[in-house]
């Protein structure tokens, strides 16, 4: 009798999340890039032909804004990106290090909470905070501080602001993680052998980090720069991104292949700045590909 | 001991007698009406009141869709089992929809008698479908920042609106497209001067820019912008108890017309429910409700609103006579060209 290769349960455990990867990420991906290629819709419309049209519409950009709209995406993703660290980096590292149980149960439950609340509510929320009769410059105004508004909304830095508050709370509970894996004797036995406190954190906590830092990056900038709901409401005339346009040809402009061809060329740079930064992340940790 | 055979002729049997008054069995006879319809004010008062008496009379069901954008759902669905059956749109949606086959180019009276007692504007060649009510779109103003009303769209240029002056991304909104065509009506010689129009869209900056009204509401009303162009409605409904220090303007060049249309889509499977929902639509008692409620002007020539909204929506001929409607089939034509002109304009 020949053995049969049966497969492990692992196998099994894994099988129903690559269905859900394969039906609602590949499959569809799939279905935008055909469309990409083609005129018009090839099951509803029998004169639709292949074409390449809509990518030579992107590439050669005679209408001056596509390009404009992919660095402003990036360039938001970026920024929202680093500052979601900057902010969330500290935070983590407190909150890994708490020895109280019920202090760390309060800042986590802190860090949730506005992930309780919508995203069209929070950014509403920031609108009234920052437009240019919210609170703040009302506040200055009626102070005398200031004798017109402060630029603070309808630009990209009252999108970005808005944005890393709602993504901040990504950064922080994937930092957490990672730190509080990390051996704290590690730390302290560089310290006995002479390291400063910051010489400790550099040479050692933040090399250990970096995987931390890496998948909470990712995660915030492939957020960051498929956001269209604060980008719309908080840009005003200022912020033209590629995920705005995409919403532009599908729902008004009625143009879902030009809209595919925009959703696949977002797709291709960002995994291109995603390989690099993990080379880069990879060659500061002294080691391979870290994802 | 039960038999297998008796056990499943028996269970068969208990089976077809519970189907008797099951509601899904007689559910499955009704007809279902899919159509798409606004949400707030408008879609409460037609799941609450409108819908059900349709229901009733007909002996269907109405399976309405809120969730806009429309027409992209219609596109890919099956044209001979189309996912609507009447769609609701602006009247700019419904020339797209036209030129892909979507929906029907016309509908008359013969198909939808009431289709005999609308305003010429109703039916007219700026219309695919026909359309059940109309606003005006003009300019809304705050009545407390010393602003004397504007008798005309230049009013809004006024450089002491500089920054306090609201108008929409025109990509994505019809009310800024409208706007952009009368821009070249008011400053040059007529609503295709596109170049005309550029120019004096270069003039309002620095504006506020929204993508849809109900935000332009919330700027008027929160004083974010001092004015703005919106349409009569989103002004109006603030009277009486929920009275705003704001006000709507006419504008001496006319207003803009922002149609509610209805229309069928070809493939539809209950045409003729479709077309008895318009002609239901139409009725000037039905046409009364929805107008008082959301300060719409009824398409109906016979529909007799009360005194305060007879006194500021459009209901007479004389009236009505002051609607311009764009023509969306030569925009839509010119769409890309457009969309990328004004972004850049708008930009920075």
């Amino acid at each position: 009798m020949t053995n049969v290769a049966r497969p492990s349960p692992i196998a099994w455990l894994i099988a129903p999340a690559g269905l859900v990867f394969v039906l609602f990420f590949v499959l569809p991906f799939a279905v935008m890039t055909a469309m990409s290629f083609y005129s018009g819709n090839p099951v509803t419309n029998p004169n639709a032909f292949l074409t390449t049209r809509h990518y030579e519409r992107f590439i050669f950009d005679t209408a001056g804004i596509f390009h404009e709209a992919l660095w402003s995406t990036l360039r938001i993703g970026l920024v929202t990106t680093l500052v979601s660290l900057l902010i969330g980096y500290p935070l983590a590292h407190w909150m890994a290090r708490m020895q109280s149980r019920l202090g760390h149960a309060l800042v986590l439950m802190a860090v949730i909470a506005p992930m309780l609340t919508g995203i069209v509510v929070r950014t509403f929320a920031w609108m009234t905070i920052l437009q240019d009769k919210g609170v703040i410059n009302t506040t200055l105004m009626q102070w005398g501080l200031i004798e017109k508004p402060l630029p603070l909304m309808y630009n990209e830095f009252g999108t970005i602001v808005a944005l890393v508050h709602i993504y901040v709370p990504f950064m922080v509970l994937t930092l957490t993680g990672v730190i509080g894996r990390i051996d704290e004797r590690l730390e302290q036995a560089a310290r006995s052998l002479g390291a400063g406190r910051l010489r400790a954190f550099v040479e050692v906590t933040l090399p250990l980090s970096l995987p931390g830092i890496l998948a909470g990056s990712l995660l915030v900038f492939a957020l960051s720069i498929s956001a269209y709901v604060t980008p719309s409401l908080m840009g005003g005339t200022d912020v033209l991104t590629l995920p705005m346009l995409i919403a532009q040809q599908v729902g008004t402009s009625f143009n879902p292949n030009f809209a595919g061809a925009l959703g696949v060329i977002l797709l291709l740079v960002s995994l291109a700045i995603v390989v690099a930064y993990n080379r880069i992340l990879a060659r500061l940790a002294g080691g391979q590909g870290m994802a | 001991m039960i038999s297998r055979r008796k056990a499943l002729r028996s269970g068969v049997g208990l089976a077809a007698l519970a189907s008797m008054g099951a509601p899904s069995i007689l559910h499955a006879q009704t007809k279902t009406l899919k159509i798409t319809t606004w949400g707030g004010k408008w879609g409460e008062v037609m799941k609450a009141t409108v819908l059900p008496a349709f229901e009733k009379e007909f002996k269907c069901t109405v399976s309405a869709d809120q969730a806009f954008p429309f027409l992209p759902k219609l596109q890919v669905s099956p044209k001979n089992d189309p996912i609507y059956d009447v769609l609701h749109t602006n009247s700019n949606e419904q020339w797209n929809a036209v030129v892909e086959g979507l929906v029907m180019n016309k509908i008359t009276a013969k198909e939808v008698p009431n289709v005999a007692d609308v305003y010429p504007y109703a039916v007219s060649d700026k219309i695919v479908g026909v359309t059940i009510f109309t606003s005006a779109i003009g300019l809304g103003y705050r009545t407390d920042k010393g602003l004397a009303k504007p008798t005309s769209w230049k009013a809004l240029a006024d450089p002491k609106l500089a920054g306090a002056r609201g108008g929409y991304l025109i990509p994505v909104n019809s009310l800024g497209q409208a706007h952009l065509m009368m821009l070249g009506k008011v400053y040059g010689k007529g609503l295709t001067d596109l170049d005309a129009a550029y120019k004096a869209l270069e003039a309002l900056k620095p504006i506020k820019l929204v993508d849809f009204t109900g935000q332009m509401e919330k700027m008027l009303l929160s004083a974010e912008v001092s004015m703005g162009v919106i349409h009569d409605s989103g002004v109006y409904r603030y009277e009486g108890a929920n009275m705003q220090p704001v006000d709507f303007a006419s504008p001496s060049e006319g207003v803009l017309a922002l149609e509610q249309v209805l229309n069928v889509t070809p493939g539809s499977k209950v045409k003729e429910l479709a077309f008895a929902y318009i002609d239901y639509m139409l009725r000037p008692d039905v046409q009364k409700l929805l107008a008082e409620a959301v300060w719409y002007s009824p398409a109906n020539k016979k529909v007799k609103l009360e005194a305060k909204y007879d006194a500021k929506l459009l209901t007479t001929p004389e009236k009505v006579a002051t609607l311009i409607q764009p023509d969306w089939k030569w925009y839509n034509a010119r769409r890309e060209d457009i969309d990328a002109r004004v972004t850049k304009i708008l930009k920075g």
